[in-house]
């Protein structure tokens, strides 16, 4: 525990973002398209395509994927909230029952966008699976991401009264008064 | 009943809602799960599962440690099955490094996977038993087999449920001598075992009453709620990671993957998982007699001729009889990138998302737990049963409470 009283170094940015050159679209970046909905395709995660969508698109994006009844992505599989230095990520990852599709959206809010003391909205996607019910609340306590019509956005793994997102870059741990003598360190 | 409604309207016999706190230390919760039910005299009629009483922030530890140290602790996620976790985290790093596990370790992974699997049906069937309500006898039955592949386990990873044996990049360490004659043994007498089960609980009428047609999880609401694993198999959903997605050696296998086609109740649950134990049993004899470079008595034979040199391209240790890709130290660094890897564990698809950039530590990991996922469809089964079948249907969803709360 001692190297963690040290200020730890900023982490370096995770994996590299945007590339100059536009990538090209890809299989369901089309279906994307063809209903309207614009998407930017990123780097693929080891072999699944990877787009960013625009937060206000989600809900409508992940209605079309799971109803298309050539891909039929009707699994989210994986719904994780992650502090990425400058923005706020929430990266669905949705496969299907019934064939081997697989497919990652990311939704990106700025830093710079969310104000002071506020927390940064991405819609909800419980009116179209319930299984993004716990995944949110889960991301909503870790990260502090909040889901914009979730019918019941509150903690889930950290006590009700639990103050600050422990997942976010610029978490401090609170101070623990069992196991720490000096109550006025922040380990 | 004797009582004498005469005079009464149906507005006189009704009870008031009441709200009842269920855990989270009550043994049948299987560690710390609290309800909250809303019963309208013995029916329920609402549900609320407060979860977070295990949470140890698995996901920002993992962040904070190197991978080297998080390997370690990562068998704590699902302490029933550890060895999925081990290999989700694995094959998460793997993909990302795009490292190449030497065949032979890829066979200790299954072999070592699927006694975890048996290991974890086992326990789930003593302690269901229990819940239903048979507390003598039978659920020292499963115990006597999950004891003896316990001890199997001890011998090769040095502990009996937190393993740490699956590493990036391969397997901690060959078998000791003697340690797959011992399990094939386990594995010719382990099918009568299972019938012995069968024949004390399968048509056990006080079984069937208490199990079919309860707690019925219908496909559609199964596949919005994102279930995996046995009791989505048990809703006629074929979806078994392991030959739906094949990874590691599991295409050179032969299994089937059982699938109850059904109602999806809870006793459909319960057989799925009797059957998985035998497909299981299978794959392991399958491996004990195709691993890669043989027996660890053989290999060893071997390697004397070339006197263990540890060269790549040796035809007794090089390649594919390695069991280790690269040997790990203390500094081990993955690649930058992102990887989602997932396992079918005991309970479902269990999953890891993980972001790197390129230092020893993650930046960023995220566990898809098939309990927690299996834990949020709960209120769908449990409305409008007497209290006394919650505890039949809870566990029959095989819920591992640390693997909720990570």
């Amino acid at each position: 525990m001692t190297d963690e009283a040290k200020p730890q170094p900023t982490p370096s940015p995770a994996p590299a973002k945007a590339e100059p050159t536009p990538l090209e679209i890809g299989r369901y970046g089309k279906i994307l398209q063809a209903n309207g909905i614009a998407s930017k395709r990123l780097p693929d995660s080891c072999g699944v395509e990877t787009v960013e969508i625009d937060a206000k698109d989600l809900q409508k994006a992940a209605k079309t994927l799971r109803d298309n009844q050539e891909v039929k992505l009707n699994l989210l599989n994986c719904l994780a909230g992650v502090d990425n230095l400058e923005t706020f990520d929430s990266v669905y990852h949705l496969w299907s029952y019934e064939n081997t599709n697989e497919f990652v959206m990311k939704v990106s809010i700025p830093k710079t966008q969310v104000a002071e003391g506020k927390l940064p909205d991405v819609p909800s996607l419980v009116p179209i699976w319930n299984a993004a019910n716990w995944h949110e609340r889960e991301s909503y306590d870790l990260v502090g991401i909040n889901y914009v019509g979730h019918p019941y956005m509150r903690r889930i793994l950290n006590p009700w009264d639990w103050e600050g997102h422990p997942l976010r870059r610029d978490y401090k741990q609170p101070v623990d008064a069992l196991n720490d003598k000096n109550p006025h360190s922040m380990r | 009943m004797a009582i004498d409604t005469a005079g009464l309207t149906s507005d006189d016999l009704k009870t008031e809602e009441m709200v009842i706190n269920m855990g989270p230390q009550h043994p049948a919760t299987h560690g710390v799960l609290r309800l909250l039910l809303t019963l309208d005299g013995e029916y329920v009629t609402h549900v609320e599962p407060v979860i977070g009483h295990l949470h140890r922030a698995q996901e920002w530890q993992g962040q904070n440690r190197t991978w080297f140290q998080y390997q370690a602790l990562i068998d704590r996620v699902d302490y029933l099955s550890g060895m999925f976790t081990s290999w989700a985290l694995s094959r998460a790093a793997e993909t990302i490094d795009e490292c190449h596990v030497p065949e032979r370790a890829e066979y200790m992974r299954v072999i070592v996977a699927e006694m975890n699997r048996i290991t974890s049906h086992l326990l789930w069937l003593g302690t269901y038993l229990i819940d239903l309500g048979a507390m003598f006898g039978f659920p020292f039955y499963p115990f006597r087999e999950r004891e003896k592949l316990l001890d199997l386990f001890e011998a090769i990873a040095g502990q009996r449920m937190m393993f740490n044996y699956i590493r990036i990049g391969g397997v901690q360490r060959e078998a000791p001598f003697g340690w797959f004659a011992k399990l094939k043994a386990f594995t010719e007498e382990f099918p009568d075992r299972i019938d012995e089960y069968e024949a004390i609980v399968t048509q056990n009428p006080i079984f069937l009453k208490r199990t079919k047609g309860v707690g019925i999880l219908k496909k559609s609401v199964a596949m919005d709620y994102g279930v995996t694993g046995p009791c989505i198999r048990a809703s006629g959903i074929n979806m078994d990671l392991r030959r739906f997605k094949p990874y590691s050696v599991y295409p050179k296998l032969k299994f089937e993957v059982p699938v109850i086609e059904g109602d999806g109740d809870t006793w459909a649950r319960y057989m799925c998982r009797i059957q998985e134990m035998r497909q299981s049993n299978e794959i392991i004899k399958q491996c004990l007699d195709q691993i890669t470079g043989g027996w660890p008595e053989e290999l060893a034979e071997r390697r004397k001729s070339c006197n263990s040199c540890g060269k790549e391209d040796c035809a007794n240790c090089g390649g594919d009889l390695k069991i280790m890709a690269k040997k790990q130290n203390a500094g081990l660094r993955v690649k930058a990138g992102e990887a989602f890897a997932a396992v079918e564990s005991p309970r479902g698809t269990l999953g890891c998302y993980v972001i790197s950039n390129g230092s020893d530590k993650a930046f960023r990991f995220k566990w898809r737990n098939p309990s927690f996922c299996n834990l949020s469809v709960l209120h769908e089964l449990l409305v409008g049963h007497p209290i006394a079948d919650i505890m039949a249907i809870f566990g029959s969803i095989d819920v591992i409470l640390p693997d909720v709360d990570r």
